[in-house]
């Protein structure tokens, strides 16, 4: 009897779960949003506002490289927008205005206006980190340009803008031209003691040249790295360009590659390249007459790739001379970056912090409330390294024997 | 006959009580006490967890075919034994609040934010009253897959997370010096409490009798083994500021694992291979208090409970889970002084009672 009971009531029980999928998505309803676009408006009553932008998917015709387009408009992504005072409020209305619910899961990049980011992030990041629907993996940057304009510009070579964007950040330790910035790297520099927040700028250059008239030469934009976006807690201070990017990252990712460029010694019009195929530092902090000094030991190798000066990798006195060049040209770089985000924008986005923690804990606990006063004070000394030890395939210089017959 | 489990089930069973809340939903709130320090609080309670087992251990050994309730019985008299099975039902009851906030959270905040909560609990219970209906060998069996599921959710988050993971965020060690990271301890000792508390009640259970203490050391050195992970890569990779501000922290730890570019986010690996974790806990905790009860009544089987335990158990559940300020204040403070407090006192009187009261085992062993 009992049985027969329990048996019943698991029955009756079972019924409640079955009723149906509980907050189910079928994916034929969902908008996919590609990419989002934040700008700072004004609306009629003079009142800032928050643009949002998104690049959703259009599934008809963004089939990827074998399917053929069947939507027939030419376009692989919608984008849409609109304003509120939050991004929540303009995200609900753009609900308005698409017949699919908006999905924001599969977001590759965030796109902030530097206009926006000067008036603080701190919602920004709020929203996307609390939200369980985003990635924590999504690509956050800053442009000078409007965000809407960049998010809706097709670029690249991908169907989908937001892939290609991706694209250039899968990359981007070969180009150096920007930090790889993630809202989890954003989120955690953010609530950090220590370190300050940057995140990658993007901007749209006119570099794509049209195959039916390429005599009118570039003509169509694209979106590309611009060097780093410089943030003081929440609101941007300022930017570094790609060139001083690359200083940077030694400082905050692990270095693949890099370019250098370095003049000749016989004559300053010839250059020699140098790619970088390891660069590792190591930092040592220290504390001397109330001010904390780092010492920035830095190991750098790499390969002769390119050059116009008269070297065969055999000559070691020649190759010595232009390792030396290069830990010059290394230094004067490094120093340029650390006096600019020193003096011009005060802030550590170094993780110098950190690693005065590390090792100093006690005078870090001294000087943690006015860490970025401190860090302006603070004394960096650059000691470098530079070996080349390969001339990629070439052992001999490549001159011409009529020349030297001459 | 009476049901046996073997000592790998029960080391199995160690692993699966204390692993699905140990991950994340603890390391949030040690991360909030200690920051980076998490792994040490880690270490701390476990190494407390360690005499606690051992402790429980002896105490059975007293009378090896006997609970915690039919030793208390035979040692302290029929009303001392019914108040103590009442304490541990209480226990029991009190420790289905942060088994809920660990299942309900973990699926509702990042999975189904629009299903009703009571659809959670509800399910919860019924699968665990199944369960239980067939007894403590089906748990077991099914916490030893829960073991292979840990093993494999663990390896995938390693490589998931190590390419992230930048070991000076782990660094100064005891930052916050040497007292509070004991004192943040508590959190994960309540963890343990419930662990400690199953002993007591199913080690008589368990097959082989001399090997109890080395199965239980295993079961927790094991478990340490599959827990500290997460703390080290919560730190590592999130940094302990954000695991500090998460109620769920490994889901946002799963959030942020990827492998390559394209398979990113893990929280479906995350629920398919906690889940077990989990459930094992909702049907132990479901078994004792079921248990505690019937001896408590004086029943023979402790299966005709199931359904109002189920009923009184999810209802209190359900009450914690209502909202995220209420579970959070009950999961860090009352339940930790109450799980510890409870825990700590039943385990010592009884240990020490059992010095003065050594002729009543004798008697009733023979």
């Amino acid at each position: 009897m009992i049985r027969k009971l329990y048996k019943l009531v698991i029955l009756m029980a079972i019924m409640f779960i079955l009723t149906s999928c509980v907050g189910k998505r079928e994916i034929d309803d969902l908008a996919m949003v590609m990419g989002v676009g934040l700008d700072l408006v004004e609306n009629k009553n003079g009142e800032e506002e928050v643009k949002v932008t998104a690049q959703i998917a259009r599934p008809a015709d963004a089939r990827g490289q074998t399917g053929a387009p069947s939507g027939q408009t030419g376009e692989p992504i919608w984008s849409i927008s609109a304003t509120d005072k939050s991004i929540f409020g303009a995200i609900r209305k753009l609900e308005n205005l698409s017949s699919r619910r908006i999905f924001w899961a599969h977001s590759y990049v965030i796109v902030i206006n530097e206009d926006l980011a000067k008036n603080g992030i701190k919602d920004i990041i709020d929203f996307f980190i609390r939200n369980p629907e985003l990635r924590m993996r999504t690509w956050v940057t800053v442009t000078p340009d409007d965000a809407s304009e960049l998010v809706s510009s097709l670029t690249g070579l991908e169907v989908i803008p937001g892939q290609s964007i991706e694209g250039l950040f899968k990359y981007s330790d070969i180009t150096r031209a920007a930090p790889r910035s993630q809202m989890i790297d954003l989120h955690a520099a953010y609530l950090s003691d220590a370190t300050q927040p940057y995140v990658a700028r993007l901007k749209l250059e006119t570099n794509e040249l049209s195959n039916q008239t390429p005599e009118q030469g570039e003509m169509y934009k694209n979106v590309t790295h611009a060097g780093t976006g410089v943030f003081k807690d929440d609101k941007l201070v300022g930017t570094l360009s790609a060139k001083e990017t690359r200083s940077l990252l030694l400082f905050v990712e692990n270095i693949k590659s890099g370019v250098s460029i370095i003049p000749c010694a016989e004559n300053e019009e010839d250059v020699t390249t140098f790619e970088l195929v390891h660069e590792e530092l190591k930092v040592i902090p220290d504390y001397k007459e109330g001010t904390p000094e780092f010492t920035l030991k830095v190991k750098t190798t790499g390969k002769l790739v390119e050059t116009d000066c008269a070297i065969g990798f055999d000559d070691d006195q020649k190759i010595k001379e232009l390792e030396s060049n290069i830990e010059e040209k290394f230094k004067k770089d490094i120093n340029k970056v650390l006096d600019k985000i020193q003096q011009e924008y005060g802030v550590d986005i170094l993780e110098a912090g950190n690693s005065f923690n590390n090792k100093l804990p006690s005078k870090w606990k001294e000087m943690r409330v006015n860490w970025d006063d401190h860090f302006q004070d603070a004394t960096f000394h650059v000691d470098i390294t530079a070996e080349i030890k390969s001339g990629a395939l070439l052992i001999e210089p490549t001159e011409s024997n009529k020349r030297a017959d001459e | 006959m009476k049901i046996k489990i073997t000592n790998g089930m029960y080391m199995a069973l160690i692993i699966n009580m204390v692993y699905a809340k140990s991950i994340g939903v603890t390391q949030g709130s040690i991360a909030r006490d200690v920051g980076s320090d998490m792994w040490i609080s880690t270490i701390i309670a476990t190494v407390s967890a360690m005499l606690l087992i051992l402790l429980t251990v002896m105490i059975i050994r007293r009378m090896p075919k006997a609970d915690i309730f039919d030793q208390s019985k035979a040692m302290l008299g029929p009303w001392v034994g019914k108040l103590i099975c009442l304490v541990i039902f209480i226990f029991f009851t009190l420790s289905f609040g942060p088994i809920m906030v660990t299942f309900v959270f973990h699926l509702k905040d990042f999975f189904l934010p629009e299903a009703p909560l009571f659809l959670f609990v509800f399910i919860a219970v019924l699968v665990g009253g199944f369960a239980i209906y067939f007894g403590i060998e089906v748990i077991a069996r099914m916490a030893l897959i829960g073991v292979f599921s840990i093993l494999l959710l663990n390896g995938l988050l390693i490589l998931g997370a190590l390419e992230d993971f930048d070991v000076r965020e782990l660094l100064p060690v005891f930052e916050f010096g040497i007292t509070k990271p004991v004192i943040a301890s508590r959190h994960h000792l309540a963890d343990w409490s419930i662990v400690i508390m199953m002993c007591l009640i199913i080690l008589p259970l368990v097959d082989n009798q001399k090997e109890w203490g080395r199965s239980s050391l295993v079961g927790v050195i094991f478990s340490f083994i599959f827990i500290v992970m997460w703390p080290i890569l919560e730190t590592g990779v999130l940094t302990s500021q954000v695991t500090s501000q998460y109620l769920i922290a490994c889901m946002q730890m799963a959030r942020s694992a990827h492998l390559g570019f394209f398979l990113h986010r893990y929280e479906m690996f995350m629920i398919a291979f906690f889940g077990i974790s989990i459930l094992t806990q909702i049907a132990i905790a479901l078994l004792c208090g079921s248990v505690a009860l019937s001896k408590l009544f004086g029943l023979k089987d402790f299966r005709p409970l199931i359904i109002p335990v189920s009923l009184i158990m999810g209802g209190y559940g359900y009450w914690v889970v209502q909202s995220h300020n209420h579970a959070m204040d009950i999961l860090e403070n009352s339940w930790v002084s109450l799980s510890l407090s409870i825990t700590l006192g039943v385990v010592g009187v009884v240990w020490i009672l059992g010095f003065f009261l050594k002729k009543k085992f004798k008697s009733e062993k023979g």
